[in-house]
């Protein structure tokens, strides 16, 4: 069997053709085996970065016709915005070892504009927050701003080793956000504050209160004064781009695959063009979504299981505004809202006097506007935020729409676990079947976001050459 | 995809139970630093912290101890001292070893694979 991939939709990078070497590595490992990684972000490319160095013939196969999966910086708009990925955690060690090695330069993100508040339709100014009389809180919680209210779980957090979040045991008690933060004595309008802007959930009543926790429990570990996140400085996506130009074998970009073979010796990927590749061994470091379109006869429990993860819904609507509207008002620049709109993160573009402003509604608040077309969707927004704020008609106009859930690549920005799913899931889920191994965010251990997605990179990589080696 | 590549795709998966193919499990240590390791510690003898402090000299050296490192306070106070038995311990579980450390880390590799890693660094050192 040989691959028979006849057109090339090649992407080279500066430094393709030099077989990488960040540390060790190299030629005189040739193993004479090949790897296909099925996937060009940065769990798929940390992957095939380290079997290259240890000398696997690797081909990186991408469905876009850009790397970075759910890293994707808008470079189309003024500033650069992120659509995707957006914060490299000051304890991200694999993603900052990479951007150092691979030189791309990284900064401390631009200032996000001070958030005031739009709550049951009235707006409270950020200092007036707590003696506010459309504050819903009771006065014991009344000092909290509502992006702090899950916070207070930390109080409770009963996830004191780092792979607890899905141990069997403690799992056992998992429950609903809802009926947990309940539980715990949240008062009812903490719960529908949290439940307006939750980027951990699509609605409490799904979401686990194990997953909560965790999320709580890493923010906790980053906070201090010496841990800052970071950002790549021309656009996160330089990261992926990077990594990309280090693979000996340019990336055949732009061409879906549609299904996964195995053979009791061999393994064959098949593009929707009908062209076949044959490799040693497959790594899929893909969302859920995205792996369900692919026929792979899995095991039918692996099967229902791809089916039953959840994936978080987010829309934004990246805007550029000319002029700080909202200093005449007395505005911050940036808002928490109870209403449509969710939040909108507001920034400086630096070196000039303009702003990204971005508009980021969460959960199931996303599926009414996934089911508009695009220009009715714009419109729908765009009209909700100047009824808030006429004054920015004049000083925004609109850049792009995302729509994760929208895209047939990702499904959504993440993993989410319904409550008590993660005891099983997460391990059958990352659970090599024969010679096919599994990657990505969700099939991480120690970390979520971009790190973790380089973790479960590096965990496929070592899978794949202990069976080859 | 033809019949037959359908067919023995179908016949492996249902014989195929999970991560049943056999493992060589035969990674070298200097592999297992590079995959497992290196993007968080270098092997220098010197203060050379990355997100992690460096792993040169680590025999005999009590944990928690090397210049300028923000190590957790778990750690600075475990009285640990590296040797093989107790690399290996804090390798294969970090958490259980010494809780409440701050490394965030969960060990991919086999019980061998991690005494042959803790091997390799040791002689590295």
């Amino acid at each position: 069997m040989t691959s028979t991939l006849t057109r090339r939709r090649l992407l080279h990078g500066s430094l393709a053709g030099i077989a990488a070497g960040l540390s060790g590595g190299c030629a005189k490992h040739r193993s004479g085996r090949k790897a296909v990684v099925v996937g060009a972000g940065l769990s798929g490319l940390n992957a095939a970065l380290i079997l290259e160095r240890w000398g696997f013939e690797v081909q990186v196969i991408e469905a876009r016709e850009r790397v970075g999966g759910r890293i994707w910086t808008l470079d189309a708009l003024p500033g650069s915005p992120e659509g995707g990925g957006n914060v490299m955690g000051a304890n991200y060690g694999r993603v900052l070892k990479a951007a150092h090695d691979l030189q791309v330069p990284l900064r401390s993100p631009p200032r996000t504009l001070p958030s005031d508040y739009f709550v049951d339709g009235q707006r409270i100014a950020r200092d007036d927050w707590a003696s506010a009389e459309a504050n819903p809180l009771p006065d014991a919680w009344r000092s909290i701003p509502p992006s702090r209210l899950m916070g207070k779980l930390n109080a409770s957090n009963p996830l004191l080793q780092t792979r607890a979040w899905h141990d069997p045991t403690l799992m056992a008690s998992d429950t609903s956000a809802l009926s947990g933060l309940s539980a715990l004595g949240f008062p009812d309008a903490a719960i529908r504050l949290i439940g307006a802007n939750n980027s951990y959930g699509n609605n409490l009543d799904e979401t686990s209160l194990m997953s909560l926790y965790r999320v709580m429990g890493e923010f906790g570990r980053l906070s201090g004064p010496a841990l800052a996140v970071k950002e790549a400085t021309k656009g996160n996506m330089r990261l992926p781009e990077a990594m990309a130009g280090q693979l000996a074998r340019p990336i055949e970009m732009g061409s879906p695959v549609t299904a996964v073979h195995q053979s009791s010796s061999a393994t064959r990927v098949t593009l929707a063009s009908g062209e076949t590749v044959d490799a040693d061994a497959v790594i899929m470091p893909l969302p859920l979504p995205a792996l369900r379109r692919i026929d792979m006869s899995l095991p039918a429990s692996q099967t229902t299981l791809l089916e039953t993860v959840d994936y978080h819904k987010v829309v934004q609507l990246h805007c550029i505004v000319e002029a700080p509207f909202w200093e005449r008002a007395g505005w911050g620049g940036s808002w928490w809202t109870d209403n449509l709109l969710g939040r909108i993160f507001t920034r400086p573009i630096p070196g000039t006097s303009r702003f990204n402003m971005t508009v980021w509604i969460n959960g199931d608040d996303c599926d009414a506007l996934n089911a508009m077309d695009e220009a009715t969707c714009i419109d729908r927004i765009s009209r909700a935020l100047w009824d808030l704020m006429p004054d920015a008609r004049e000083a925004t106009s609109v850049g792009q729409l995302v729509r994760w859930s929208n895209d047939p690549f990702a499904g959504g920005v993440w993993a989410l676990w319904r409550p008590g799913q993660a005891a099983t899931a997460h391990a059958a889920l990352r659970a090599p079947v024969g010679r096919v191994f599994f990657a990505g965010e969700h099939t991480a251990e120690a970390y979520r976001g971009m790190e973790g997605a380089m973790e479960s990179g590096e965990r496929a990589a070592l899978e794949v050459m202990r069976l080859l080696a | 995809m033809n019949q037959c590549w359908r067919d023995l795709a179908i016949s492996f998966a249902l014989i195929c139970s999970t991560n049943a193919v056999a493992q060589a499990d035969s990674l070298t240590g200097e592999q297992l630093y590079d995959i497992a390791c290196s993007a968080c510690h270098s092997l220098a003898h010197t203060p050379d912290h990355h997100i992690g402090p460096p792993l040169g000299g680590l025999l005999d050296r009590p944990a928690g101890a090397v210049e300028g490192y923000r190590y957790s306070e778990a750690l600075r106070n475990s009285s640990w001292r590296w040797s093989l038995p107790t690399l290996v311990a804090w390798l294969a579980d970090p958490d259980t070893a010494i809780p409440n450390n701050a490394m965030n880390y969960v060990n991919p590799m086999t019980a061998e694979e991690t005494q042959r890693l803790g091997e390799w660094l040791l002689g590295e050192s």
